[in-house]
């Protein structure tokens, strides 16, 4: 019992047990209920069945119904699009931003430091606030542009089909940008300066020194802000629920909303354990190319 | 004649601060240029500004006689080797030694050829194909300098290259830049806090403190002519000896705040009465017979020898330095006579600081 104690003390009991710590968490609160998932992605379960532990067995019921569905291609289409084009404008903005502070005028990091108040927003508050700005009759944004002669008639941004991804894909950019330019900025300052300076006498001017010199510096930290994007744009539910619900008529529903609408709107709990599962598979994929990044980096 | 490198009155402020003060400076092709004084003196800043790293606040800076005030860094065609080395960690040594060439639009072949030429020159034949990392940090050192020849700039500006390097390897590379700089026949600028390497590679050494040049000559004239105490002090190792002292007789003797109060005839003409600050080497203080004419009695308070010369520091305020050659038999405390060689006597004024040779002269 003493050596234990000694060993929790001074010597590598300490660190097999903060291991130990960490691993059980993860094991409760994320590995079982993914395994769980997983299996009642194979099963049937509604409201009459939710009580009980194990429910009847479905086979790929689930799974063929979810290819099925009329709707399917559309979510995909629209999950791609809302992904695709959050993270690219997040994070050209972004690191257009940290190019921008990394500048050092007066006032570069204050200036920086506010730009996070967008990221600290709980992700429903910053709904109703678009919801606001993109408000058909009384938002700022159609009465900007009919100010400047943009748009004759107001653009109902949330309930026009054509329109209402966008509504939710404008308020994910606005709302992450902030983070990839905060990352990305992580990354330019640990680039030395003198790298810099060597590359200017070399004859490099601002362009070339950005090409040879910054992207190629950043590699490892692009990698991981564009798969920390993915992952996260692939989370992102408080928007959808804020502003469009999904709709109108499923032209702004995204997979992982889709999923919440299944499980819980139509208490099919089988077919949106199976949207949860495909994307599971999509994330991991993602994560692999994140860990890769961050091992690339501890390298340089 | 016009210079490769030539500024006049260059100054330098940052905010309030003055960091270059009336910097004139020429620098014929193919001289090898050492600017040296302690650390915060402005000698980097002098260099960066050269480099045009910064820009100067006023006063000209012309390079092969054109000004260039104005240009940025990359247009300025000249080549630095960083205190950080700053290769490209990214690139292999290879880029890293063609990294400007190829920004020149350098053929792929030429690019080749020219960076085999090099690695032979700096002896990395071998590790083209490395990456930074992977090198030792003299290796790290060749690379730098590669990177800067390769190019056969204008000029080559050195920011303390060695001192990252341990001191065996710090000797040997002090050389071989040297040899280098013979070889492809380049003006060079050097940077350095260590006057041992100024005044061992340089043709000429520029003394810099707070910002202003103190005085510039070959080594040995700041070794035997120092134009003031700050200069006296800093050339030299180890360092002069100083003592307080009185002009005597006819104004061309002085006597010295030492036991005996021994009196110097020196060629040095002052007022007599006049009291001054007298400095002796400690290389031209010479052990001799306790009973010698002239000789001065010291006791001993430490020894420190490096085999070939002894150092020999005495008790009593100010302290001095004695130096001998090889390993003197002597301990602390022992009671030893020292005379000193008149024409090696240098005078300051206590105020200013100035040599009263050069105030003569």
């Amino acid at each position: 019992m003493t050596r234990i104690l000694r060993s929790l003390r001074d010597g590598i009991g300490f660190d097999v047990m903060l291991v130990i710590i960490a691993l059980s968490y993860l094991l409760v609160f994320a590995g079982l209920p993914l395994i769980y998932n997983v299996i009642i992605s194979f099963q049937t379960v509604d409201v009459f069945s939710l009580g009980t532990l194990w429910h009847p067995n479905a086979g790929f019921d689930n799974y063929r119904a979810i290819f099925d569905d009329p709707l399917a291609g559309r979510v995909l289409w629209q999950t791609i699009v809302f992904t695709l084009g959050s993270v690219a404008l997040q994070f050209t903005l972004g690191f257009a931003l940290a190019l921008f502070f990394h500048q050092n005028f007066t006032g570069a990091t204050w200036i920086r430091g506010l730009f996070l108040a967008a990221w600290v927003m709980p992700g429903l508050v910053v709904g109703v606030l678009w919801n606001w700005l993109l408000s058909g009759d009384f938002g700022v944004i159609n009465h900007l542009l009919e100010s400047f002669g943009l748009i004759e008639d107001p653009v109902f941004w949330r309930s026009n089909v054509e329109t209402s991804l966008y509504a939710v894909l404008i308020a994910n950019i606005w709302y992450g940008t902030p983070f990839n330019m905060i990352l990305l900025a992580v990354g330019l300052a640990a680039i030395p300066g003198d790298l810099y300076e060597a590359a200017e006498l070399d004859g490099a001017n601002a362009f070339q020194r950005f090409w040879t010199i910054t992207l190629p510096m950043m590699r490892a930290t692009i990698g991981a802000v564009l798969a920390l994007g993915i992952i996260f744009t692939l989370q992102q539910f408080d928007l959808f629920a804020a502003i469009t619900q999904g709709g109108p008529a499923g032209s702004s529903t995204v997979a992982q909303y889709w999923s919440w609408q299944l499980s819980f709107r139509e208490f099919d709990f089988g077919r949106g354990a199976v949207i949860s599962v495909l994307m599971i598979i999509v994330v991991l994929f993602v994560s692999l190319i994140y860990v890769r990044s961050t091992k690339a980096e501890t390298q340089l | 004649m016009t210079y490769q490198i030539e500024l006049d009155r260059v100054e330098k402020h940052y905010g309030r601060f003055h960091a270059l003060k009336e910097i004139s400076l020429a620098i014929p092709k193919g001289q090898f240029v050492a600017l040296v004084g302690p650390s915060g003196c402005g000698k980097s800043t002098l260099l960066r500004s050269i480099a045009g790293l910064e820009r100067i606040t006023s006063g000209t800076l012309r390079i092969a006689g054109e000004p260039v005030n104005d240009l940025p860094p990359r247009k300025r065609d000249l080549a630095m080797v960083f205190q950080s080395y700053a290769l490209y960690p990214h690139m292999s040594v290879r880029d890293n030694l063609t990294y400007a060439l190829r920004l020149k639009g350098v053929s792929r072949a030429e690019r080749a050829r020219r960076a085999e030429e090099v690695a032979a020159v700096i002896g990395l034949e071998t590790l083209l194909d490395r990456r930074p990392r992977e090198l030792s940090g003299g290796q790290r050192q060749r690379v730098a300098m590669g990177r800067a020849i390769i190019r056969q700039p204008r000029a080559f500006l050195f920011d303390e290259p060695l001192s990252n390097l341990d001191a065996a390897l710090r000797v040997r590379m002090r050389k071989e830049v040297r040899a280098l700089h013979d070889r492809i026949g380049a003006t060079s600028v050097y940077v350095t806090h260590d006057q041992i390497e100024a005044m061992t590679m340089a043709d000429h050494v520029v003394v810099l403190q707070a910002g202003r040049i103190e005085q510039q000559g070959t080594p040995m004239a700041l070794y035997d002519r120092p134009a003031n105490r700050f200069v006296a002090g800093f050339i030299g190792s180890p360092a002069m000896n100083f003592m307080p002292g009185v002009i005597a007789g006819d104004g061309r003797a002085v006597r010295l705040a030492l036991p005996g109060n021994p009196v110097l005839e020196t060629a040095i003409a002052g007022t007599p009465g006049l009291e001054v600050e007298v400095g002796i080497r400690p290389e031209h203080m010479v052990l001799g017979p306790l009973d010698a004419p002239h000789a001065v009695p010291l006791v001993v308070s430490a020894v420190e020898t490096t085999g070939a010369a002894s150092y020999l520091f005495t008790e009593g305020e100010p302290e001095l330095i004695v130096t001998t050659e090889g390993t003197a038999a002597i301990r602390a405390d022992d009671t030893i006579g020292v005379s000193i060689d008149p024409a090696r006597v240098h005078l300051f004024e206590p105020e200013t600081g100035a040599s009263l040779r050069s105030a003569k002269l």
